[in-house]
């Protein structure tokens, strides 16, 4: 507001001159601090029973990014079984939280923390969770074998998807959670779809060669 | 002219043509022919007072052939023979002007008897000269079959013919001119045959005509459409002959008759000019009022006559359907059956002819075969080769392994690689690559080594690699070369320290303890480094590390 009003006088004075234009006002960018008025921001992330042993062992390797790049502060409420986040002083941008809060909450979904750093580091990736029934109502055995044509022997169909477009897959029981880019989580998406709607792996497997290879090529 | 003195030497030719045997008359025979001409002569000469409108005085022989001796023969002949038939009509009509003029006829049938005779005889020679041996076994036989004529070509008129003729030349036998006649040469043969011959040509036409003579009438539907000008005019010089011979039979005396046979007009030897046609009472009524005109027509009138003949001829040809081959579209039902194998139809063949299958052309199939096989050259369709269109697409292969990249890392490579292609890290496609020109490059050094004259020496490759101390020259070269004491590694690579080694039993006392102090010296630093180590680690305070990460914002 200062500088807002430094700006009017200067403007009054120019104005009685009726020579070059005024200086282009130069506003420096909004703290997160400043932006909601001093006050500090929040963020609760909940701590699934089944993720607070794995939380436990890679804690520093959250806890060093947040704190050190992104600037935020982080701990972990072991009463509340949740990690908190909040911004500090010299956070640069709001969007910093937000960003952490997305990092633990993937982590928190089971990703695993190399996949989920990229979060941090990208802008542009999502997380999208879905569930089986979502697609189709199964039942019994039917779940079970929707589930087992989903991840493949030993897991290799849901790598075969992850490589192929780039995304990251957690099968967490009839939860299915994707992490990657827009595009690449609609192709892994309809990849899932047509497994769990029955069709074999290796159909599977021949859509996803031709939809990559013709996203290589647009490149 | 009959003079004795000439009566014998033909007599004496004759006989000396009956002597010879007739297998001598199968080759042609200067002798013979010259004797037979002789004889012919004089035999004419002989008969030409008989013959008063015969245009030749003698028979020429010199410079003639057989063929223009006969035809000269014939001229004579024709109209005695004529003349002869119709006597013979009469007298069986009336046999009792028989008793009348017997002597007359006498004279007159022994000319004929002997010109028939000499008539066959001359054929015969004539046959034998021009090679027709045909007609020489026809007379043979004939001559041969003295009552038993039963031969299939003998017809109903010959029959009648025969009866009447035989007895009358029987009766007529024993003259002095009947020595001609003998189991050789019989003048009922003779008739039988001429009958016979002149049925055969001129066929049933004739007797059409002469319905009210020979007590019967044939259609002569197969005959009319052929071509035969000139059969149709010789029938009706045989028509005219008879006919005249039945006209002056029932319609004149004999004096007229005689001095009609003396008087052979046109007619007689070149028939009516009037053609034969279906209508047949009005045919023999004019036929009655022509031959009363043909006596007083002038040249010019005849030759119109002739001409319309013709014309009619012709116009009767154009009225009457044509023949089958003219009709056009022809079924089978149309035609006579096996026309068509007769006439000589003219089409194309648009086919080629089937090829004649002999044992050369299956011989040389299978020479070629063989020959084939052998060379193992075989017409098999090849397949072409398709050119690639274009570049075949790479196949991504789809890795089923769990990344080790993390997600961070494979867009960190990817944004490098939009960026700066060249920086980027090999892909997984580009390392498989790699891993296939290096197997690839080690297969052709082998293939080198085998063969020596083009030897390449190992590329060098540097990466760690375990190095066995053996001979260099074995490592280097497959042949079996005299083996050398030069190793692969140096001295300082098989051996690195100080020269005092000594075993464990081998040290003193002092050297043993030095030994284990400087051991513990080791572990114990070793422990504090790691115990410092884990201590960092549980630490909550951290070290100063690298900053691995790398913010995009």
């Amino acid at each position: 507001m200062q500088s807002s009003m430094d700006v009017e006088t200067v403007s009054s004075q120019t104005q009685n001159e009726p020579g070059p234009l005024p200086l282009k006002p130069l506003f420096e960018p909004l703290k997160a601090h400043e932006m909601s008025d001093g006050r500090v921001q929040f963020q609760k992330v909940n701590v699934p029973p089944h993720r607070y042993s794995p939380l436990k062992k890679v804690w520093m390797d959250i806890y060093t990014p947040i704190f050190e790049q992104m600037k935020i502060d982080i701990r972990m409420n072991l009463k509340a079984r949740r990690v908190e986040l909040k911004t500090r002083a010299d956070t640069p941008d709001i969007s910093n939280l937000q960003k952490c809060a997305d990092f633990v909450h993937a982590f928190m979904l089971g990703f695993d923390v190399i996949d989920a750093i990229a979060l941090l580091r990208l802008d542009e990736l999502y997380v999208e969770s879905f569930e089986i029934k979502d697609v189709k109502t199964l039942r019994g055995e039917h779940l079970s074998r929707a589930i087992g044509r989903l991840s493949g022997k030993g897991g290799k169909t849901k790598f075969a998807i992850e490589n192929a477009t780039k995304t990251r897959i957690v099968i967490a029981d009839t939860k299915i959670h994707i992490l990657g880019s827009f595009a690449n989580i609609k192709i892994a998406r309809d990849s899932l779809c047509s497994l769990i709607l029955g069709s074999p792996a290796g159909k599977v497997y021949s859509k996803l060669r031709a939809v990559t290879a013709r996203l290589a090529e647009r490149f | 002219m009959a003079t004795k003195s000439e009566a014998s030497l033909n007599l004496d030719l004759l006989h000396r043509l009956k002597s010879t045997e007739p297998p001598v008359w199968l080759a042609p025979r200067a002798e013979l022919s010259e004797t037979a001409r002789k004889a012919s002569k004089i035999i004419f000469s002989y008969l030409r007072p008989y013959a008063p409108k015969s245009p030749l005085d003698q028979l020429l022989i010199e410079g003639f052939d057989a063929e223009q001796i006969w035809q000269q023969i014939d001229l004579q002949s024709q109209p005695l023979l004529s003349s002869l038939k119709r006597e013979v009509k009469k007298f069986e009509k009336k046999p009792e002007e028989i008793g009348k003029i017997r002597e007359v006829l006498e004279g007159e049938k022994k000319v004929v008897e002997s010109v028939g005779k000499v008539l066959e005889g001359e054929r015969r020679v004539l046959a034998v000269e021009s090679d027709d041996f045909d007609e020489d076994l026809d007379d043979g036989l004939d001559d041969d079959d003295d009552d038993d004529d039963d031969d299939d070509e003998e017809e109903e008129e010959e029959e009648e013919v025969e009866g009447s003729e035989g007895e009358e030349e029987k009766k007529g036998k024993g003259g002095p001119e009947g020595g001609i006649e003998d189991e050789f040469l019989k003048i009922n043969e003779l008739q039988e045959y001429l009958e016979e011959d002149e049925a055969r040509e001129y066929g049933l036409k004739k007797d059409s005509n002469d319905s009210r003579k020979k007590g019967g009438r044939r259609v002569l539907d197969n005959e009319e459409d052929e071509d035969e000008d000139e059969d149709e005019d010789e029938e009706d010089e045989d028509e005219e002959e008879l006919g005249v011979f039945g006209d002056s039979d029932d319609n004149e005396e004999e004096d007229e008759h005689r001095q009609k046979l003396e008087n052979a007009g046109y007619e007689d030897f070149f028939g009516k000019l009037e053609e034969d046609s279906g209508l047949d009472d009005e045919e023999d009524e004019d036929e009655a009022v022509e031959t009363k005109k043909n006596d007083n027509l002038s040249t010019h009138e005849k030759q119109s006559e002739q001409l319309r003949a013709e014309i009619e001829k012709m116009e009767k040809a154009n009225l009457d359907p044509k023949t089958w081959t003219m009709q056009g579209e022809v079924t089978a039902a149309q035609r006579p059956k096996n026309s068509a194998l007769e006439v000589d139809l003219d089409f194309q063949h648009n086919v080629r002819p089937a090829p004649v299958i002999t044992e050369e052309f299956t011989a040389s199939l299978e020479e070629m075969i063989k020959k084939r096989i052998i060379e193992g050259q075989f017409d098999d369709v090849e397949k072409a080769a398709s050119l690639p269109s274009k570049a075949p697409r790479e196949l991504k292969e789809l890795d089923e392994n769990k990344s080790k990249k993390g997600l961070a890392e494979v867009y960190e490579e990817e944004y490098v690689q939009k960026t700066n292609p060249a920086a980027a890290p090999l892909t997984f496609s580009d390392e498989q690559k790699k891993e296939a020109s290096m197997l690839f490059k080690k297969l052709c050094l082998k293939l080198d080594a085998l063969s020596h004259f083009h030897f390449t020496p190992k590329p060098v490759i540097e990466d760690m690699s375990i190095q066995a101390n053996v001979p260099a020259l074995a490592m280097e070269e497959i042949a079996p070369v005299a083996v050398s004491d030069a190793a692969m590694l140096a001295p300082e690579e098989v051996f690195a320290g100080r020269g005092d080694v000594k075993e464990e039993a081998e040290l003193t006392k002092a050297e043993r303890k030095r030994r284990r102090a400087s051991k513990k010296r080791k572990f114990k630093a070793e422990a504090t480094k790691r115990m410092t180590a884990k201590k960092a680690r549980d630490n909550t305070l951290l070290n100063d590390n690298d900053g691995d990460y790398l913010i995009f914002s």
